[in-house]
């Protein structure tokens, strides 16, 4: 087992490798000079020709690309020419704020979705199953940024149930930034109150983003339930006298999530730059409302390390999900982690 | 002949599937029995409509596609199709058991062998005081069903996952579970047909012995004459959806009178399960458009006019021996 999650990091790493090549060539070699992209237009040839020269410019692209790859592992990104601040830290402050949103919207869908699912599908054609498939056409129908405009009107303006935009009031003193996750630096720095308000802040527009998830992964359980159902092994469990609660969630819940598990890792990774129009409607500092600024703006050095981010979260997520089906899957872990 | 001590019995048993092309009509009015203490083997060729008899009676057809039209099946005396979730839980789990033909399908492939075989015995085992069993007493009843089965070193395979075992062995843990609780019929669908010769017969044997000891009843599913033969008392043939024949084992098979069981004899390679319908030309028919009338008319090479009108009754035929056929119609009683 642990030889194939080895086996598995190796080909991550593999796939950043060829990511971090790509990246290099739009960030060094597409531009033309970047030396006189960062200078700017009014620099002197002499001033150009000296930054050239500390970037490494006028060395060969394989020497380059070393010194791009080193300076970029110390977290040297370059500075940001919309934000004027380092990229590194304009990351360090989104990308946490975008991930407590997204975990927490991958666990509602997971919650919800699944129980749905596994409901609907052992009830099939029940009329929970014709009332959920009917809500999830809907929740695949809505775009996620009108469920997001729907929800603040209804339960912030209107019920006053749920508060509004951001991730704490702006009257609210803000913890001390440790981890950049609202709830976790509210607990650390041992303010409750904190970490309950940005409980609060998150649900709603966590949940806007989870809709569709929870629709699309919901329907992919139930299908598989069902299927899952016709097996003889189920049939026999049946026949057997193990309680149904035993069945619906051990016996049958295992091998069907088991698909829902890969859809539900793309389902996050997606997110991460994704998740725009929902953190502009709850006016969230994020990273994907970031992401869109820097490609807007052609902020060069930002969109390089958006598309590393984005880069990096697909090929852990996947190397997650992969573990995780391996867990659920003694098929997969026999075959690949040789007993 | 129906009598008191009757476990199950089916009575006219239509059952269809309704398909994308139309309506499938599968069992056309199967009709048997078993009484307590017996074995009974119900024998045909692929596609007769033995295992669709057998998920009836489990009230395990998958519906839809399946309906059941009509009939009634009786487990002593109660309307097996007509019982609520409860009570059918309740009847699965204390009174029938089955092995199903694939064992590769049979367990389930993401949980231990272990896993499965305890929450059996957990769920569906008391002590004779109506206790539930401890962790303890769980554990050794699986050991030694395992051990039952003629399994080498059952500790291990407890822990093993299905995909980690043969063919063989596996089926020996579906017996396992079939037989780890106190159940009265065993419903046993071609329990050794994916396994090579020397194992089935290694299997069989032990089942038999294993069935013995616990005085259950069998309707033991087979298109072997051999397994037949060799391991039940009494014999229903059926074709194509419904019962042509049916008779003392022995006596039937060394005279079978109804032309589809003689074809079915002739073309028997001796004892090799293989093979049932070689020796009678042409198909099993179509059950979108199933024959008219008799449903082997097509094939059959005594074929009357009025085999094609109307589906002949049952007529006694020999001690016990009873045929479906128009050739029988006037045979005195
Ligand atoms: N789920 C299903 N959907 C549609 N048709 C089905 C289904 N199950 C069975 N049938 C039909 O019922 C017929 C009888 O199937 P069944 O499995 O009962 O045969 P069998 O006698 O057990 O055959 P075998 O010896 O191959 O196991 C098949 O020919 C098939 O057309
Ligand atoms: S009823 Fe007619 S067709 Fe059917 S088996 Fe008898 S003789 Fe043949
Ligand atoms: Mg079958």
């Amino acid at each position: 087992m642990a030889k194939y999650i080895g086996l598995r990091l190796l080909q991550s790493v593999f796939v950043l490798f060829g990511l971090s090549l790509l990246i290099f060539f739009i960030a060094r070699v597409v531009p033309g000079d970047p030396a006189r992209q960062a200078l700017g237009l009014l620099a002197s040839q002499e001033q150009v020709e000296r930054v050239r020269e500390q970037m490494h410019l006028n060395d060969s692209f394989p020497v380059q690309y070393y010194y791009w790859l080193r300076s970029l592992l110390h977290g040297d990104l370059g500075v940001s020419s919309y934000t004027r601040r380092s990229v590194a830290s304009d990351l360090a402050q989104y990308i946490p704020a975008t991930l407590e949103l997204i975990l927490f919207a991958t666990l509602i869908s997971f919650v919800v979705g699944q129980v749905t699912g596994v409901l609907a599908g052992y009830f099939r054609n029940s009329w929970f199953d014709g009332v959920s498939r009917l809500v999830s056409y809907l929740g695949i129908a809505t775009p996620s940024f009108v469920v997001a405009i729907l929800l603040l009107f209804v339960f912030s303006q209107v019920l006053k149930l749920a508060p509004g935009i951001g991730r704490i009031p702006i009257m609210m003193q803000p913890p001390p930034v440790r981890t950049g996750f609202m709830m976790v630096d509210g607990l650390l720095a041992g303010r409750l109150d904190v970490t309950v308000t940005a409980l609060k802040h998150l649900l709603l527009p966590a949940f806007s983003l989870a809709v569709i998830h929870i629709a699309q992964e919901g329907r992919i359980t139930r299908t598989s339930i069902v299927e899952t159902m016709q097996k003889d092994y189920i049939t026999l469990h049946k026949v057997h006298g193990i309680r149904t609660s035993r069945i619906l969630f051990k016996y049958l819940l295992r091998p069907s999530i088991i698909p829902t598990v890969t859809v539900m890792g793309l389902d996050f990774a997606f997110l991460m730059s994704n998740a725009f129009l929902v953190e502009t409607v709850y006016m969230w500092p994020g990273f994907s409302r970031y992401a869109m600024t820097a490609m807007l703006n052609k902020d060069l050095n930002a969109i390089v390390a958006v598309v590393l981010v984005i880069g990096i979260t697909f090929a852990l997520v996947n190397l997650i999900v992969d573990i995780i089906i391996m867990f659920l899957d003694p098929t997969v872990r026999l075959r690949q982690g040789g007993a | 002949m129906p009598n008191a001590s009757l476990l199950l019995e089916i009575r006219d048993l239509h059952v269809g599937f309704r398909i994308f092309e139309g309506h499938l009509r599968v069992l056309a009015g199967v009709t048997l029995w078993v009484a307590e203490g017996e074995r009974v083997g119900l024998v045909g060729e692929t596609g007769c409509g033995k295992t669709t008899t057998v998920k009836s009676v489990l009230r395990v057809l998958p519906i839809p596609p399946a309906i059941v039209t009509s009939g009634e099946i009786l487990y002593r005396g109660r309307d097996v199709l007509r019982m609520h979730r409860r009570a059918l839980h309740v009847l699965r789990r204390e009174e029938l058991t089955a092995i199903f033909q694939d064992p590769l399908q049979s367990l389930n492939p993401v949980f231990t062998v272990g896993s499965q075989l305890r929450d059996i015995v957990r769920d569906s085992m008391r002590t004779p005081e109506g206790r539930v069993l401890s962790r303890r007493e769980i554990e050794a009843r699986c050991i030694q069903a395992l051990e039952e089965t003629g399994m080498p070193d059952p500790e291990r395979i407890m822990s093993n996952y299905p995909i980690q075992l043969s063919g063989g062995m596996r089926q020996r843990v579906c017996i396992a579970e079939a037989l780890s609780t106190t159940a009265r019929l065993l419903l046993a669908d071609e329990p050794t047909t994916n396994l090579d010769v020397t194992i089935q017969d290694q299997i069989l044997r032990k089942l038999d012995r294993l069935v013995d000891q616990k005085g259950s009843s069998v309707l033991m599913i087979t298109h072997s004459m051999g397994v037949v033969r060799d391991l039940t008392q009494r014999i229903y043939i059926m074709y194509a959806g419904s019962i042509v024949e049916t008779g003392p084992t022995r006596q039937l098979l060394a005279s079978p009178k109804h032309p589809y069981t003689q074809g079915l004899m002739a073309s028997v390679p001796r004892l090799t399960g293989r093979g049932v319908s070689e020796g009678i030309p042409g198909r099993i028919p179509n059950y979108l458009e199933p024959p008219p009338g008799c449903r082997f008319h097509p094939r059959c090479p005594h074929r009357m006019p009025e085999c094609s009108v109307e589906a002949p009754p049952m007529s006694d035929v020999g001690a016990d021996q009873r045929a479906a056929c128009y050739l029988y119609r006037r045979s005195p009683s």
